[in-house]
């Protein structure tokens, strides 16, 4: 920016007003180039995730379509998107609905278990006592490293559920353990930008439910 | 990947929203800066969120714990999204204090709160999308084109996330957080022309009412009596105008 011709009459005043609108621009600027960033990734993503988005999502609708449910569960923004997932299945704005439920939403369970044992069995406890062969178990993470989502995928494919995971960065335990059988990852190291290409990862996911869904409705 | 049902809006996975943060960047700078000043001087954020908690459990965690190590903790809470939002905020929401709601604009609760802002003495930022609120239904309107609420509620994680790391980036500029200049072109609490006032009681020819410098008591007399809940402009101590009269 060139300066005002009459900054040399009240210079501090100019100097105050200028640096934070530079500080906006810096800030709009950044905004941009993050926003388009993580735009480039969710596309980069869903075309690189879409036959393991198509294989877990007839799996799935396999499991509803026999009378399965889903537990969803994640640690911080994670059991947000978690709450989110439990609620698009349950509460679809189209589509058929199926049932789902978050294991991060009960503060009395959630505080129960990690106060009497520890925080790394807060989702597997629950899975012991909700889950059923047939059920399916979906656990977001960006790390892909949380220890109570490790432990959930553990008992849940002892107990004959389907394991899904979102996971980020290179896939991290739950991309090379045998207890995810379908970990969806986003090729990303900042967890910000994995967490947004995750809700569109679990966007798909649940589209690719619904297509399944319908197509064994209609058969 | 041919997915989406018959019934869903049409764009999908290659609709990638590259352009809908297209003339918002600058909106986003604001609100950020504002936000940073408001923690800078202690304030507390509240997030609300009543069609979809979820949002704002995630922008309360964002601020509380960031994911990234070193970043301060920054008081941020999400509203539970069965209570009343403004009867919540009315009582627990302080001057200096922020509210950011993730809301549609048919949001009858968020729409009620934000109009109280400026009474509460509160910075207002509404993010949506789809068809807008009224102009000046928040201090920060930060609005997205898109109509498809999948789409939307990603873009959504996106704008709050930005916020966030501007926020922070703002905190390296400790020289123009305590700055008194207003950002917007008008500025009502710089203005002499009558403070905003909520009604909380009414006694006779008086009335308590929540501004944005506390709880006041004020003279009613020359309005028609005001019910709990409405708005004023108040004026040397006197209520000038019901902005919530029939």
């Amino acid at each position: 920016m060139s300066p005002e011709a009459s900054d040399f009459l009240y210079p501090f005043i100019e100097r105050g007003e200028s640096d934070a609108g530079s500080l906006l621009v810096d800030l709009a600027e950044s905004a941009q180039g993050k926003w388009e960033q993580s735009a480039r990734l969710r596309v980069d993503t869903l075309a690189a995730l879409a036959p393991q988005l198509a294989a877990a999502g007839s799996a799935m609708a396999e499991r509803f379509a026999a009378g399965g449910q889903l537990f969803a569960f994640g640690n911080g923004g994670s059991s947000t998107d978690a709450d989110a997932f439990a609620r698009l299945c349950t509460r679809p704005p189209w589509g058929e609905p199926v049932p789902a439920r978050s294991l991060a939403f009960d503060q009395a369970v959630l505080t129960a278990i990690a106060n009497d044992v520890g925080f790394e069995i807060v989702f597997s406890r629950q899975l012991i006592a909700y889950g059923r062969p047939g059920d399916i178990a979906i656990g977001f993470s960006t790390s892909g490293n949380s220890d109570n989502l490790m432990a959930a995928f553990g008992e849940a494919t002892r107990r004959g559920m389907l394991t899904v995971g979102l996971a980020g960065y290179d896939g991290g335990r739950m991309g090379a353990s045998d207890d995810v059988a379908h970990c969806l990852t986003v090729r990303s190291d900042s967890v910000h930008r994995i967490q947004e290409a995750q809700a569109a990862v679990a966007h798909a996911l649940w589209d690719a439910l619904q297509t399944q869904l319908r197509q064994k409705g209609a058969a | 990947m041919t997915v989406l049902p018959e019934t869903a809006p049409a764009s999908g996975p290659g609709d990638s929203g590259a352009d809908a943060i297209a003339g918002l960047t600058s909106d986003l700078a604001r609100a950020s800066l504002a936000l940073a000043r408001r923690f800078f001087a202690g304030g507390t954020m509240w997030c609300a969120s009543p069609a979809w908690p979820f949002h704002s459990h995630h922008v309360a965690v964002e601020f509380v714990h960031p994911v990234i190590m070193g970043k301060r903790a920054l008081p941020a809470v999400a509203v539970p999204a069965d209570e009343d939002l403004v009867a919540t905020l009315r009582t627990t929401a302080r001057t200096g204090d922020m509210v950011v709601a993730v809301a549609g604009a048919d949001d009858a609760a968020v729409a009620a709160a934000m109009r109280r802002g400026d009474a509460w003495g509160v910075e207002t930022v509404w993010i949506g999308a789809g068809p807008r609120p009224a102009p000046g239904a928040a201090k920060h309107v930060l609005w997205l084109p898109t109509d498809d609420p999948l789409q939307a509620s990603e873009q959504f994680v996106r704008m709050y996330h930005l916020l966030w790391e501007l926020t922070h980036v703002c905190f390296e500029h400790q020289g123009l957080l305590s700055a008194d200049d207003c950002l917007d072109d008008v500025c009502i609490t710089c203005s002499d022309e009558g403070r905003p006032a909520e009604v909380l009681s009414i006694d006779g020819d008086e009335a308590v009412v929540r501004t944005a410098e506390g709880r006041e008591r004020i003279d009613t007399s020359i309005i028609d009596t005001p019910r709990p809940g409405d708005l004023l402009l108040v004026h040397a101590g006197s209520a000038i105008t019901n902005l919530d009269a029939a």
